[in-house]
């Protein structure tokens, strides 16, 4: 089987935004695509970079995102603030379990596994490059489309502070752990934004051409010559 | 290697997969079908029928939906002979008032500004993709697409909608508004613009106007 010919080898490169195939410069600077204008590089610019800042700024919110209180519902006078955590137990002893769950999932599942998974993709770009790319790829793709979710604990948040709001009798007020947790959210989606999936065949393939030139001495790069 | 072999490499090869880099000499899925990349499963175009006909339609549909969807109430609730509603706006200005601006402002561009600026964008590039003076503004306005395009969070906020609606029904009596409607028939649209919408098929408009174009002038 011949090697799969890849795109940056030959100073090629798909436009992110329409998907057009751009002759990128020789000196190998930037262009930009001709048809829709924007920004074309072989690769995210400084992208394992910034994965790992906003990935790393995102963990590090989801602390105060979970100890501190989101949100206080006050019912005739009484009432103290809840966490997320506090919010879907409450839900649970309420024997609302299907809506505890979907807020489990939202608030609680999607941005750790989306931080779990992300810091495993850099993982297997930096250090070791995955053996199985394509579930690497479903990973990358599950990451990249869960993210939104989470926002739904912000606008139920959002919702119920403008709907309950009759003084003491009974009252929904916001608290400052919403706001961590909203940044939670959009880092984390800049974070998947950044992470660009043709590292992950970069890795693969450097690993693959890296056996490939121990095991017959062939020259590294002996598949670019213009075998299909 | 040089310019002019890049570019000769280029006539060859048709398309990269933006996920895998790998080059494929068919740039197109077939009408009706997908292109699904051969190495890492990624969908790399999708051609519905009648793309820009439907996206018009529905975009047009979405943004006379928008109208009834953030000025009706969607929720309203009541305890005893206290009763408040909600609108698409007002849980933003409260957010506003109490003082979390960052969340408000993130509430605010999710739920209303991506999604109505989806719309705009949709509309005018689908009208406009029709006149050659509108080229360089229809391909900005697909690039500003694929940026806002996984902002607007509808269907995040109807799932809010409802988890609001069950949870606070046991404290009070919860009605849904006739926004509500509205809203969920806004959400179901602008899901299907979505799915619609094939930013190819705006390119072969241009390109094909311009070849036709060219000769005229010739």
């Amino acid at each position: 089987m011949s090697r799969p010919q890849k795109a940056l080898e030959r100073g090629l490169s798909s436009c992110l935004c329409c998907h057009k195939l751009v002759v990128l410069p020789a000196g190998g600077g930037r262009a930009r695509c001709p048809r829709c204008g924007a920004r074309v590089h072989g690769r995210i610019d400084g992208s394992l970079m910034l994965t790992w800042a906003l990935t790393i700024t995102g963990a590090l919110l989801l602390l105060p995102a979970n100890i501190l209180p989101i949100m206080t519902v006050i019912y005739l006078g009484s009432g103290e603030p809840s966490t997320i955590i506090s919010g879907v137990m409450q839900l649970y002893h309420a024997g609302l379990w299907g809506i505890a769950l979907i807020v489990f999932v939202a608030s609680i599942a999607v941005p750790v596994m989306k931080l779990v998974g992300l810091v495993l993709l850099l993982v297997q770009v930096q250090v070791r490059p995955p053996r199985f790319p394509l579930q690497a790829m479903k990973l990358y793709r599950v990451v990249s489309g869960i993210g939104r979710w989470s926002l739904l604990d912000l606008f139920m948040i959002s919702i119920l502070v403008a709907l309950v709001d009759m003084g003491a009798i009974a009252s929904v007020t916001a608290g400052p752990g919403s706001t961590a947790f909203a940044t939670v959210v959009v880092v984390t989606m800049l974070a998947a934004r950044s992470f660009d999936p043709r590292l992950v065949w970069d890795a693969c393939d450097a690993r693959e051409s890296g056996r490939r030139g121990r095991e017959s001495n062939n020259p590294k790069d002996r598949g670019a010559a213009g075998n299909v | 290697m040089g310019l002019g072999q890049r570019r000769e490499a280029a006539t060859h090869w048709q398309r990269a997969c933006h996920e895998c880099d790998l080059l494929l000499t068919g740039p197109l899925a077939p009408r009706g079908r997908k292109l699904v990349c051969p190495r890492c499963e990624a969908i790399l175009h999708r051609n519905p029928r009648r793309s820009l006909h439907y996206t018009a339609a529905l975009s047009l549909t979405g943004l006379l939906l928008f109208i009834p969807a953030a000025s009706l109430p969607l929720l309203s609730f009541s305890i005893f002979a206290f009763g408040a509603d909600n609108t698409l706006f007002n849980g933003v200005q409260s957010l506003f008032a109490e003082g979390y601006y960052w969340m408000s402002t993130l509430v605010l561009f999710c739920s209303v500004v991506a999604p109505l600026g989806k719309f705009l964008l949709l509309c005018f590039i689908c009208w406009g993709s029709a006149s050659a003076l509108l080229d360089r503004p229809v391909a900005t306005a697909v690039r500003w697409y694929q940026h806002l395009k996984e902002w607007g969070m509808l269907d995040v906020y109807m799932l809010g909608i409802l988890v609001a609606l069950v949870k606070m029904s046991d404290l009070g009596k919860m009605e849904m508004g006739p926004g509500l409607y509205c809203f969920a028939a806004m959400m179901l649209v602008a899901n299907l613009t979505t799915l619609s919408f094939d930013p190819e098929s705006v390119w072969a408009r241009m390109a094909a106007r311009r070849r036709t174009g060219g000769e005229g002038v010739a």
